[in-house]
């Protein structure tokens, strides 16, 4: 007859049964003690890509080690480590007007705060991009028999096309915006909330290269677009439902193959 | 249908898996890219990467998926037993999560790929390519859990026992430790861990042995409780599911010393509540651990108790043995093997299916009777009287076989096959016939009824020598030689004929060469003459003709003739047998310049073309200068 195969949890019965290898302990022991040897010898040795991965694991473990550490010494000081307030204890007068803000102090600071807002109104997170130059945005297409002609032009970055949109004849149709760079949506992060959402693009805002590149829907970086942000239950003072809501584009949509945007709020 | 998995690939880890495929990626894809390259050339760079990286991921997730079963197609028992394993619904989840991830994969791999196809430089591919690779990457990151759950699964499942459901089984439940284990250790080799406390064995076990020449397997199944099924643990629910899916024979162990802790009662409980899963099994009620405590000496009313299990069901039998002294177990097992064989037939016989299948297949046909005569099956008389055959009578017939041990036996008689011959005269049978005679195959030459047709020659022969058949006359000198010129002439005429074929047969023959046609050909006059001739024609007014065209085609210049036609056509000598061809069917003047007229309107058009006509030849350069000389640069040979 043949030996049974082994069934079910054989290599712990077989400890059971047997024991371990009568060094197991010791060996154990010596593998844990030269570690900190083997790394060593990693980290000098470990070339290319193999290093590099050796490196960020090493990287990720010393910064967990050292979180530890520091939490495990802020564990050993005794006694709170902020003083309690409101303990109904007298405090000494060097101390007492720590906690209080001068009136006039406060005042100018709102009046600051104030001019802030009024300031934020108009600001936006990427006040500043990129100039685009038209080579960049535009391919010329050849068109003709003899392909001679150069009045056709394919807009090479991503591009916002509303619903209801229908291409020009093909004869006629000067700036193409390929099938393939359309983007219906976009990844909008609330910068309050944290969130990120994968909302719809209603329409371009405006592009800040050129209000030609609005009017056709470019996406390029800092294009402010419309999104439908009915799916986050946004509500206006007045307790109405908001439906679109502007965000400005954060990334280059045609280096990701994505959009990303920051809601304006 | 499968019953064991050992072979599932393993399942790395969710960070394993993307150092694997992007390696494979970094190690199998071209590495080195300019900006200078044609743009082309870079997106198909880059679309290959990304192309491979997620092909690397699919195929990876296709072996994962095809490796595990499908828990809906294997058998109920395995089904039940991986639910309670490894529970149903997360392990569909976490296959399903696999299959999902590799259509996302799939999904991201097409999407980039479109997007590099617009890609409009290095730089905007390469972070194209970058995008694509981190989101499957994210993809793959996600699937650490179920990755981790499938590892286990696969390692569990690869230590499960191979358990056949529908082979012959023998199944030994019971309480904890009643000794379930040690009987398997008893009957078969399987290496179980015995051991005196509740709950050793946590999984089937399987061991095997072979009784009757027959190979059977028996299944150590974990204890159970008594308790409703839905209170029962994983363990307990591994030998329920075991009595309820096997066809097999089901030992109910039970330990009246009740040292294992539970009381007699409570066995015979459990026994009882168990009971609907034994439907359709025989069932043995195996009373273990005699060496302590026999049955005999327990007190009255629990001996009721135990007859009272096996009441209302006499296929249900109670054994005695003990697995510490090795008593009496061989015979339990072999009863309880009896038991199951007894069953399997019984449950072949019960099905209707297999009974009707041959059924199906068998027709007897009884004819109707016509009339009320009586048609016995006809014996003949010679069989009727033959006694019947019997080796111990001293009359019997005599058979080859006798004839056999008569002279000598098997090995040295040798049957004579000339006993059977059939022929004419039975003094014949033993003759001895040569095969070969004069070198020669005598069978080729034998005629069964040679003696009939040389009687017939005979007679034949006779009968023409008595009509003077072979009489010589001598009348024939007269008309001999008027034959003879006959056959001269004959003679010539055939061997004319002969000639003639020949040489047609010569002419027809190609020898390597192409055939004129018959009108292309050209005779002279003389040999138009000289064949008529021989056919034994006239040739006198032939030659006449042929004279007197030749006095008259000759030119005969005068005066008048040189003025006029000074740009016309130069009368060169022709020879007399070509004709003249551009003067050929113009009978005069009116039709000359009209078919001038008419060259000259068909030529114009041609010529305001400038087309190369056939008449343009030129023979090109065989080495021109331009493609031969001069240094080689990149160039080819024939284009510079």
């Amino acid at each position: 007859m043949k030996p049974l195969q082994p069934q079910n949890e054989y290599i712990e019965q077989h400890i059971k049964q047997h024991g371990r290898r009568l060094d197991h302990e010791e060996r154990k022991r010596k593998r844990i003690a030269r570690e900190g040897h083997k790394i060593a010898k990693d980290a000098q040795t470990l070339k290319g890509w193999r290093g590099k991965q050796f490196a960020q694991k090493r990287y990720k473990e010393k910064v967990a080690m050292k979180k530890k550490i520091k939490a495990h010494q802020e564990s050993k000081v005794k006694g709170p480590t902020e003083p309690l307030e409101n303990n109904d204890e007298a405090l000494p007068t060097y101390l007492l007007d720590r906690q209080q803000t001068n009136t006039a102090k406060a005042i100018s600071s709102s009046i600051k705060q104030k001019r802030l807002e009024k300031a934020d109104k108009f600001s936006v997170p990427l006040p500043k991009v990129r100039g685009i130059s038209e080579e960049e945005m535009f391919k010329v297409i050849k068109t003709g028999s003899k392909k001679s002609k150069a009045w056709k032009r394919m807009i090479t970055k991503h591009t916002f096309v509303g619903e209801g949109f229908t291409r020009r004849p093909v004869k006629m149709e000067r700036i193409i915006r390929p099938t393939a760079l359309r983007q219906k949506k976009a990844n909008v992060t609330h910068p309050e909330l944290g969130v990120t959402v994968f909302l719809p693009i209603l329409s371009v805002k405006k592009n800040p290269q050129s209000p030609m590149y609005t009017q056709m829907g470019v996406l390029t970086k800092g294009t402010i677009i419309e999104v439908n942000v009915s799916e986050l239950g946004m509500v206006t003072a007045g307790g109405k439902v908001v439906w679109g809501k502007y965000a400005q584009i954060t990334n280059e949509p045609d280096r990701d193959g994505c959009v990303n945007a920051v809601l304006l709020v | 249908m499968q019953l064991t998995w050992k072979d599932i690939p393993t399942v790395p880890e969710s960070n394993d898996l993307l150092d694997i495929v992007l390696n494979r990626t970094q190690r199998k894809t071209p590495t080195v890219i300019r900006a200078g390259f044609k743009i082309t050339r870079i997106r198909a760079f880059y679309m290959r990467k990304v192309k491979f990286t997620a092909e690397g991921f699919e195929e990876k997730f296709q072996d994962l998926i095809g490796g595990f079963p499908n828990i809906n197609d294997v058998h109920p028992f395995h089904r039940d037993l991986m639910d309670t394993l490894y529970e149903k619904n997360h392990y569909k989840v976490s296959l399903a999560a696999v299959s999902r991830a590799k259509t996302l994969i799939e999904q991201v791999s097409r999407d980039y790929v479109r997007l590099l196809k617009f890609g409009q430089s290095l730089f905007q591919c390469k972070q194209l390519k970058r995008a694509a690779l981190g989101r499957m990457a994210t993809i793959v990151k996600k699937l650490k859990d179920p990755l981790a759950y499938l590892e286990q699964v696969r390692q569990h499942l690869g230590r499960l026992p191979s358990i056949d459901p529908n082979t012959r089984t023998l199944l030994i439940c019971g309480y904890p430790n009643v000794g379930k284990s040690s009987f398997l250790k008893c009957i078969t080799k399987a290496d179980v861990e015995v051991q005196p406390y509740a709950f050793t064995t946590k999984s089937l076990y399987v061991g095997h042995f072979d009784y009757k020449y027959l190979r059977f397997q028996a299944i150590d199944t974990p204890g159970i409780l008594d308790r409703p099924t839905e209170e029962m643990n994983n363990i307990e629910m591994q030998s329920i599911y075991a009595i309820a899916h096997l066809r097999s024979t089901v030992l109910y162990f039970m330990d009246i010393s009740e040292q294992c802790g539970f009381s007699i009662e409570d066995q015979v409980k459990l026994f009882h509540s168990i009971k609907p899963l034994f439907a359709n099994k025989s069932v043995l009620i195996v009373i273990n651990k005699t060496d302590i405590l026999k049955p005999e000496d327990l007190s009255q009313e629990r001996q009721d108790l135990i007859q009272e299990m096996i009441q209302g069901n006499s296929s249900i039998e109670i054994m005695t043995t003990s697995c510490h002294e090795e008593d009496n177990v061989m015979t339990v097992r072999n009863k309880a093997c009896e038991k199951l064989l007894a069953s399997r037939i019984e449950q072949k016989l019960k099905g209707t299916a297999r009974v009707n299948n041959v059924l199906n297949k068998i027709h007897v046909s009884r004819p109707t009777p016509r009339d009320d005569i009586k048609r016995e099956a006809y014996i003949p008389n010679a069989a009727k009287a033959l006694t019947k055959y019997d080796v111990n009578d001293p009359n019997r017939r005599k058979l080859a076989r006798d004839i056999e041990e008569e002279n000598g036996g098997a090995g040295v008689y040798n049957v004579n096959l000339k006993d059977a011959y059939l022929l004419e005269d039975e003094d014949w049978k033993q003759d001895k016939m040569p095969e070969i005679l004069d070198g020669r195959n005598v069978y080729d030459f034998l005629d069964p009824d040679i003696a009939a047709k040389l009687q017939a020659l005979e007679e034949e022969e006779e009968k023409l020598e008595a009509e003077g058949f072979y009489d010589s006359d001598e009348d024939f000198d007269s008309e001999n030689e008027e034959v003879q010129e006959i056959q001269e002439k004959a003679k010539w005429i055939r061997d004319k004929q002969q000639m003639m074929i020949n040489s047609a047969r010569n002419r027809k023959a190609l020898k390597n060469g192409g055939t004129m046609p018959r009108s292309k050909l050209t005779k002279s006059f003389n040999e138009l003459e000289e064949h008529l001739d021989s056919l034994g024609h006239d040739t006198s007014t032939l030659v006449n003709k042929k004279n007197a065209k030749l006095s008259a085609n000759r030119y005969k210049e005068s005066g008048a003739d040189v003025v006029y036609n000074e740009t016309g056509p130069s009368y060169k000598k022709q020879p007399a047998y070509k004709t003249d061809r551009l003067n050929d069917g113009v009978s005069d003047g009116s039709l000359r310049s009209k078919t001038d007229r008419l060259a000259k309107l068909q030529r114009r058009e041609r010529n305001r073309e400038a087309r190369q006509g056939e008449g343009d030849r030129h023979a090109t350069a065989s080495l021109p200068k331009h493609l031969f000389s001069g240094k080689r640069g990149v160039g080819k040979t024939d284009r510079r």
